[in-house]
């Protein structure tokens, strides 16, 4: 791996919005830890502007950060009709609620449905696993 | 026929006309349980085992060692509750009153400001039942319940005729989302019935709200489609029965609820309104009044001798930030998968009790785990759906697992 | 689901014949009412430079098995058994007013739709308003199902 490699990845910051889904939450009751609920988790829904921003394909991972977490997800076009280009949605999961900042200012409700991330592509790298969130 | 109805404890509607056949003590087939119902009834495919410090041992000495952990504990945290019995909460409450400790539940960081506003009468609020017979117009904002509440819609708010509904949806009651995307729900109310604000741009809304019901030009910073907002007053204007749904999208994205009061004063000014949560959990609504029943508040209490102490410092997220207790009980909930990463890693350093049907994120990290009966299949008991209403919950299958009721009075008295 | 212009457009457009109709378009309405598979089209199959197609296409055209006399499908990866479609389904509620019509568990066995293990069961199709003598082209089900779950073709 070259040094370039990293230079070359564009960085995007994206306002995540989380929302809940059936399906994920189905999962979720058959097994935390089990493939479909990672699968339906670990993945961030953007606009396809967004996508080409960051020079990454539909199904490419992605590394977001900001300063109380890291997760690698996987990048999938959000299908909306309207244009949201600068905030992608999450489902909210323990791969979302590792980057929720934890300061709630004192009111004890974190921002779990709306916080900043720095996003960039993983350039192959595995979805972060359930296992090593916690 | 009738009896042989039982109910899902898969979300706060506590849907009570389940079906289920049962094959050599098992469920074999569930009726008209929605897919995440259907999953829950089911049961996880990772069952939890009874152990202390990960070696596997028997439920008398796993209880000894959780009441040990708790007696040595200056100010432990009793924590969960969404997903437990009434029964089960109670005794939650005399174990936090006995040790001194702090409890709270998930509505803490989710529905409780707007249940606490309802139990204080701030609000007006009705039951799903009404809903169903008189609603004639509905919004659902911040709120999706095609993926939080399948059969929301199907059982109560939207689709079924009622006493005083009796041409069906299509003629007699109109469904509004106002949410910050379109969600699924929004999609069944259609172009029309959709609208879309920005990210916290809900009390600007409110407030443009309140404009157009009275009459005048509605203003926001953000671009509204005001044609569309003053069709929207109108609406609302002649509703007879009008509910909104408040959904985490609505709680989140309010600093404080003065925009809604204001709302839903001059809606009732107008017409007739009323509110209610969508309470996620089966019985986040039930811990709430248990909790209120005892102490006068819902959540974020902690006791001190005979003093019952509330604020936000006593909330679940401030107590790990601030490092405040020292050592934690979780029951029906899973705050390692549910808070953020950085507020829950302090649960690892102090010792911690975990009990629950199923393996947790939080029960990987535990010192003790205690396995309990799924309630609504294993065990009954009762709980309270998210419009206030108690509902009897029944025992399906046999289980040579303790109810998380009798656990909890075990640790109670072992104190 | 899909036009036919968008499936002929990922067709390979050549009226080649091999698949035995006179063009790619009526290969295309085929397709759509499900007469035909995306594999009964040769080249596609066969030729690399339509893989990205054929693959497109066969993500359109999952596989059902369970297609009723009325053309009734329903996606069972897609429902979510919110039952929206049964309380809606006017047969339903002539048939069960105060049970399934009335977004209950169903209290007799003449209805059409119900929801079984978390996932929507199609049953007595044949009194479909879709289906029969005096047929019209009844939406209830579909319309009011929020993941596209009911499909007739
Ligand atoms: S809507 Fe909720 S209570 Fe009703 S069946 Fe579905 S998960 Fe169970
Ligand atoms: S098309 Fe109409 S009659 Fe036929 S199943 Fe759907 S809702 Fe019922
Ligand atoms: S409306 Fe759609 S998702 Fe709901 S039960 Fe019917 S087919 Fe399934």
């Amino acid at each position: 791996m070259g040094f370039g490699q990293f230079l070359s990845a564009p960085e995007t910051k994206l306002r995540i919005v989380t929302y809940r889904d059936v399906f994920q939450d189905s999962a979720k009751v058959a097994s935390i830890f089990g493939e479909d609920y990672e699968k339906l988790s670990a993945v961030i829904k953007l606009d396809p502007q967004d996508i080409s921003k960051l020079s990454i394909k539909e199904g490419d991972t992605l590394i977001l950060k900001n300063s109380f977490g890291k997760v690698i997800v996987k990048a999938l076009n959000s299908g909306y009709d309207h244009s949201h280009t600068g905030t992608a949605y999450m489902v909210n999961s323990p791969w979302s609620n590792a980057l929720v900042p934890e300061d709630s200012g004192g009111t004890g409700v974190p921002d779990f449905k709306d916080f900043e991330v720095l996003a960039s592509s993983a350039k192959g790298g595995k979805v972060t696993g359930i296992k090593e969130i916690i | 026929m009738e009896n042989d109805y039982y109910v899902c404890t898969g979300c706060a509607l506590l849907c009570d006309d389940i079906g289920v056949e049962l094959e050599g003590g098992k469920l074999n087939k569930v009726h008209t349980a929605c897919r995440k119902g259907f999953a829950f009834m089911k049961g996880c495919t990772n069952p939890m085992e009874c152990a202390v410090n990960g070696e596997r041992t028997d439920i008398d000495s796993a209880i000894k060692e959780a009441a040990s952990i708790l007696r040595n504990a200056e100010r432990p945290l009793i924590f969960g509750h969404a997903n437990s019995s009434s029964g089960a909460q109670k005794k939650a409450i005399d174990i936090a009153r006995k040790t001194n400790g702090f409890i709270d539940d998930t509505s803490s960081f989710c529905q409780g400001p707007m249940v606490e506003a309802i139990m204080e009468g701030k609000l007006k609020t009705c039951t799903l039942d009404d809903v169903r017979h008189k609603a004639d117009v509905i919004i659902y904002w911040g709120a999706d319940p095609a993926n939080s509440h399948p059969r929301h819609m199907s059982r109560y708010s939207y689709f079924p005729r009622g006493k005083e509904r009796q041409r069906g949806w299509e003629e007699d009651r109109t469904a509004i989302t106002i949410d910050v995307r379109k969600s699924d729900t929004a999609e069944i109310c259609g172009q029309n019935g959709f609208y879309q604000i920005p990210v916290k741009g809900d009390a600007e809304f409110m407030d443009a709200m309140v404009s157009a019901l009275s009459g005048k030009i509605p203003k926001t910073s953000y671009d509204l489609d005001k044609k569309k907002l003053l069709e929207l007053a109108s609406i609302l204007k002649k509703a007879k029965f009008g509910v909104i749904f408040a959904g985490l999208g609505m709680v989140y994205a309010l600093d404080d609820r003065e925009p809604l009061y204001k709302l839903m004063d001059k809606l009732n000014s107008v017409s007739n309104f009323h509110l209610i949560p969508m309470a996620g959990h089966y019985n986040m609504r039930g811990f709430n009044e248990n909790l209120f029943e005892e102490t006068g508040y819902i959540n974020r209490v902690k006791f001190s001798g005979e003093e019952v102490l509330h604020g936000p410092e006593y909330s679940v997220v401030e107590a790990l930030r601030q490092k405040a207790v020292d050592a934690a009980l979780v029951i029906g909930a899973d705050p390692l998968s549910s808070l953020p990463r950085s507020v829950v890693r302090y649960l690892e350093e102090i010792p911690l009790i975990v009990i629950d049907p199923c393996h947790t994120l939080t029960s990987v990290k535990a010192n003790v785990t205690i396995p309990c009966g799924l309630v609504g299949v294993e065990t009954g008991g009762s709980a309270v759906r998210m419009d206030g209403i108690e509902i009897e919950v029944k025992q399906i299958v046999d289980t040579d697992r303790l109810s998380d009721e009798e656990i909890m009075t075990r640790i109670s008295e072992a104190l | 689901m899909a036009s036919v212009m968008e499936i002929y457009q990922l067709l390979p457009k050549t009226n080649c014949k091999e698949c035995g109709k006179s063009t790619c378009m009526a290969f295309a309405v085929d397709l759509l009412s499900r007469k035909v598979k995306v594999g009964d089209c040769p080249p596609l199959v066969r030729e690399d430079k339509y893989k990205a197609n054929y693959e497109k296409l066969s993500g359109m055209f999952t596989p059902v098995d369970n297609v009723t006399e009325t053309g009734l499908i329903v996606h069972a990866d897609k429902c979510i058994g919110c039952g929206n479609c049964v309380v809606a389904c006017p047969v339903n509620v002539a048939a069960d007013p105060m049970g399934a019509g009335s977004g209950k568990a169903p209290t007799c066995d003449r209805i059409i739709l119900k929801v079984e293990d978390g996932i929507v069961k199609a049953m007595n199709v044949q009194e479909c308003r879709r289906f029969g003598e005096n047929k019209i082209l009844c939406v209830a089900c579909i319309d009011t199902c929020p993941t596209k779950a009911i499909e007739f073709v």
